[in-house]
């Protein structure tokens, strides 16, 4: 019985595919699946094609994955424009619309031969049992469940709440549909197909997208202000919390623009609230001035980047890592912001929290790195449990501190009381302009040297934070693999597959991008020889980062390109075994000086 | 909240010594401040004071109160999310027409419409002061600066006619020439029950025009009392406030008569109704349990 499975679907606007894609994840989810979906679009920003790819097996799924188990084509111009995102094999089976008229060895797929291909006349199915060329994707629901034994009971009970609403008519007609496309899958069976096992326990897993996961986890952190300007893909953490905060005593500002929506923060936060802004790649250039505004007023916030392909407007609907540049060294002035990088849906609930903390510990802008890729894909996952979390509160003056109070006291941690309006005694004058440890503008070289001191000095313990980094394979494992964010769960599989090969193979996931920890990479790198730094940008950036504050193994490369082009598993697997070979055959580091 | 005790002008102002030239305008604008406070009364805890950056965005520094002198041009969001974090603090914003109309421009239609009760004061000196007097949003057509060496070639903005266009509810103009009436004002302002903006006509006396300096102005002003202005009507204060550049009317210009309810009135309206709603913070990720 298959433990992992991956199906992919496309067609255009109207066939119901993104619907589609969430009745199976419910489903999947209230199952006990683990799962994740990833949906694409056409530029257009209704109508036009769409596509989903869902990936479901019994143990945690850790990426979208590579080639596809199932690919339905409701129409094959709009799935070729999904190219790798959709990615056909000799292992695919392929289910698609017989009114194509595409004989089943003639698919438009340029030099590949799928495991099996099936033309269903869906339409007809649909129109003829369903009553509407709408039913297209239920009938695709049964098709799936039907040849996979899939979580059919949970697919029905999904329709019954969708349907349901809009009258039994409707209802028992998209229950027909249903049923229909399962007795056509039983009706002509695929060879040697394997049904998909059962999961391990039947406890529903919790299934959100990381937009929203960001939202729950600055409620939890105790965030009670978010100021923001909507941009994609990061839109939907203001949208969660606008339905969300009031309940919780707070306020979502949507501002005139990026830079009121941070300059709101700070305000609120100078007011005593744990405050959150989150944008892409373009508004975060707009927030930048009033991150250095935060850092030299010493206000906690967090600013969540939901990166996207840049630069300027780029492709705004398609993730890449290409903002860490920007995240840390946008700044103007001596400051170090600390940069923190989620690596899924459910990590994002301990990162984020994590930022908060940070923020809130040593008053400080914290900047949270996702990435369109875990903003908006949707994850199956093992509940969390969040007693596990500390929540840290801003050091606030005690009654001693406040004969006299001294704002921006030089203490021996460099972090210092903080008041807030309100406060009795705690009157101060916070600014942008350099300032004494009262307060007091200055334009005096030695103070303003001693401040920045303090400011940077309070940073000092985060390069000992190594639960920051998560590390995976033998310790003294001569081939590394260093990755982050949404590429981490692709790299720690692509290591599991060497693993199976017998190739000895470690990972380091940062999650603290800066400042660098570089004790932590020291360590790391001592046993390494050769592995690549992963990432989805043109340039590399965490790999030149590196570089900057470390010494890497020369055998250290990047495997770097630009956004919207998935890695896979298989293809990192791919350049491991080349490293490996080498590796036997020289006994030598492999490649040149980097 | 607040007690009102017998505050003096003094309980407002600060040990720091103003960096101001000597015979700036903004003197006159922070001791009206003084006064304005003293009456209202609110002790200086419970007020918070936003700036931007210029000469006159320093004036936070010189009160007693919690002051936020922070960057150029967005004092008004900054004041915003004050407000809003803890709507029981009096909120001040201040700064010059160039902070307030050029860089910040594009924040203030905004803070109109939002109408939170704050009170937005522009010293208004037709020139960059702090920057060394370059050509400023309010600087009249014509005017030679350093950035216009043969004259700027645009129109000024007018302040007044800018906020009473985007609906501001409670528009005044005054000057340090009146100290009295600039103080009154200001409390005023302070008292109307939503966003409120007064102009003041504070001179720079290092880069201004002579025709702004204080004794000039005194020639040029009329107060809108004087003339029996109704400041209950927006269309006549929009009339009146075209003579801006020309003459100088002091007073309110309009005051909406029965004033809306604030933003936070809303905000703390929809929080109440919201409160049952909540689950404890622990259990926050029940939410996304998929529906059973
Ligand atoms: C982002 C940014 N741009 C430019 C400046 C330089 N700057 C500081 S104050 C100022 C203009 C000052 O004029 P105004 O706001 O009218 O205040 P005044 O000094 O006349 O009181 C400028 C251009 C700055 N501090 N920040
Ligand atoms: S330069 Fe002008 S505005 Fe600035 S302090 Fe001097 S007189 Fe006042």
């Amino acid at each position: 019985m298959l433990t992992d499975l991956s199906i992919g679907m496309a067609g255009s606007g109207g066939d119901g595919i993104v619907s589609a894609g969430d009745s199976l994840m419910t489903a999947l989810a209230i199952e006990g699946y683990f799962a994740m979906l990833t949906k694409s679009f056409g530029p257009q920003i209704r109508g036009g094609e769409s596509s989903f790819r869902l990936r479901v097996a019994t143990t945690p799924v850790r990426c979208p994955g590579g080639a596809l188990d199932v690919a339905v084509a409701l129409n094959w111009d709009d799935f070729l424009k999904f190219g790798a995102e959709l990615p056909v094999t000799d292992r695919t089976v392929v289910l698609y619309e017989a009114a194509s008229k595409v004989a089943p060895d003639a698919l438009p797929l340029k030099g590949v031969t799928p495991r099996a291909a099936v033309a269903v006349p869906i339409e007809q199915m649909a129109r003829e049992i369903a009553g509407t060329e709408k039913g297209k994707n239920t009938i695709v629901l049964g098709l799936v469940a039907g040849y996979f034994g899939l979580a059919q009971a949970a697919i029905l009970a999904g329709l019954k709440k969708r349907f349901g609403k809009k009258g039994e008519d409707v209802l028992v007609r998209n229950e027909r549909a249903f049923q229909a496309g399962v007795e056509y899958a039983q009706a002509h069976p695929i060879p040697s197909l394997e049904p998909m096992a059962p999961p391990a326990a039947r406890t529903p897993r919790l299934l959100t997208d990381g937009n929203d996961m960001t939202g729950a986890a600055a409620i939890f952190a105790g965030c009670t202000f978010f100021g923001g300007y909507p941009i994609t893909p990061s839109t939907e953490i203001m949208q969660y919390l606008t339905r969300e905060i009031w309940k919780y005593g707070g306020t979502v500002l949507q501002c005139e623009d990026e830079i009121a929506g941070i300059g709101a923060c700070v305000g609120a936060s100078f007011a005593g609230k744990k405050v959150m802004t989150a944008t892409s790649g373009p508004g975060m250039s707009l927030k930048t001035e009033i991150l250095g505004l935060a850092s030299i007023a010493e206000l906690p916030l967090v600013a969540v980047n939901v990166q996207r392909g840049g630069p300027s407007t780029g492709i705004p609907t398609k993730s890449e890592q290409s903002d860490l540049f920007q995240a840390a060294f946008s700044a103007h002035g001596d400051v170090v912001r600390p940069v923190l990088a989620p690596t899924s849906v459910a990590d994002t609930f301990g990162t984020v929290v994590e930022a908060f903390n940070m923020a809130e510990q040593y008053q400080t802008p914290v900047i949270v790195l996702s990435d369109q890729e875990i903003g908006q894909r949707k994850e199956a996952f093992e509940r969390i449990d969040t007693s596990k979390f500390q929540l840290v509160d801003r050091l606030r003056p005690g009654d001693a501190d406040l004969e006299p109070y001294i704002r921006f006291r030089d203490t021996e941690t460099g972090v210092s009381p903080l008041s807030h309006p309100g406060m009795e005694r705690g009157n101060y004058l916070a600014s942008g302009i350099e300032h004494n440890e009262h307060g007091a503008p200055t334009a005096n070289g030695a103070v303003h040297a001693r401040m920045n001191e303090k400011r940077l000095r309070k940073l000092d313990p985060l390069a000992l934070r190594r639960d920051l980094f998560e590390t995976y394979g033998p310790a003294d494992a001569p081939i590394a693999l260093v990755a982050w964010g949404s590429l981490a769960g692709v790299v720690v599989e692509a290591r599991d597959m060497a693993d199976a090969e017998g190739l000895a193979v470690k990972v380091l996931v940062p999650k603290l991008l800066y400042p660098v920890a570089e004790e932590v990479y020291r360590e790391f790198f001592a046993s390494v020889r050769a592995g690549l730094v992963v990432e989805q940008s043109h340039q590399g950036q965490l790999y030149r980062v590196l570089r900057m504050f470390v010494d890497v193994p020369r055998g250290l490369k990047p495997f770097a390109r630009s956004g919207s082009n998935p890695f896979s598993p298989d293809e990192v697997l791919a350049r491991v075994r080349e490293i490996a070979g080498q590796f036997r055959a020289d006994r030598e580091p492999v490649g040149q000086a980097g | 909240m607040t007690t009102i005790e017998a505050y003096q002008a003094k309980d407002y102002k600060s040990d720091l010594k103003p960096i101001w030239c000597p015979g700036c305008g903004d003197f006159g604008v922070v001791q009206a401040i003084y006064r304005a406070l003293a009456n209202v009364g609110r002790p200086p805890h419970e007020i918070a004071f936003v700036s931007g950056i210029g000469c006159s965005s320093r004036i936070p520094g010189y009160t007693t109160v919690y002051g936020f002198n922070s960057v150029h041009g967005r004092a008004l969001p900054i004041a915003q999310g004050i407000k809003l974090a803890n709507p029981e603090l009096l909120v001040l914003v201040a700064g010059g027409d160039g902070d307030g109309f050029s860089i910040g421009g594009g924040h203030v239609a905004h803070a109109i419409r939002r109408n939170m009760d704050l009170t937005y004061i522009i010293m208004d000196n037709q020139i960059y002061g702090l920057t060394k007097g370059q050509l400023s949003p309010t600087s009249p057509r014509g005017l030679k600066t350093v950035t216009s060496g043969y004259g700027s070639m645009e129109d000024p903005v007018n302040p007044l006619l800018y906020v009473l266009g985007y609906g501001g509810r409670f528009v005044a103009q005054g000057s340090p020439a009146d100290m009295a009436g600039l103080a009154q004002m200001i409390e005023e302002a302070i008292r109307f029950p939503g966003f409120a903006f007064v102009n003041v006509q504070s001179p720079c006396v290092t880069y201004g025009q002579p025709d702004q300096q204080l004794k000039f102005q005194k020639q040029r002003m009329v107060s809108l009392d004087s003339l029996g202005h109704d400041a209950g009507d927006r269309l006549k204060a929009m009339e009146m406030a075209q003579a801006y550049g020309d003459k100088i009317y002091t007073g309110v210009f309009y005051r909406e008569p029965t004033p809306a309810p604030a933003y936070e009135y809303y905000v703390r309206d929809r929080q109440q109704v919201l409160a049952g709603e909540a689950v404890d913070r622990s259990r926050i990720l029940d939410g996304f349990a998929p529906p059973a």
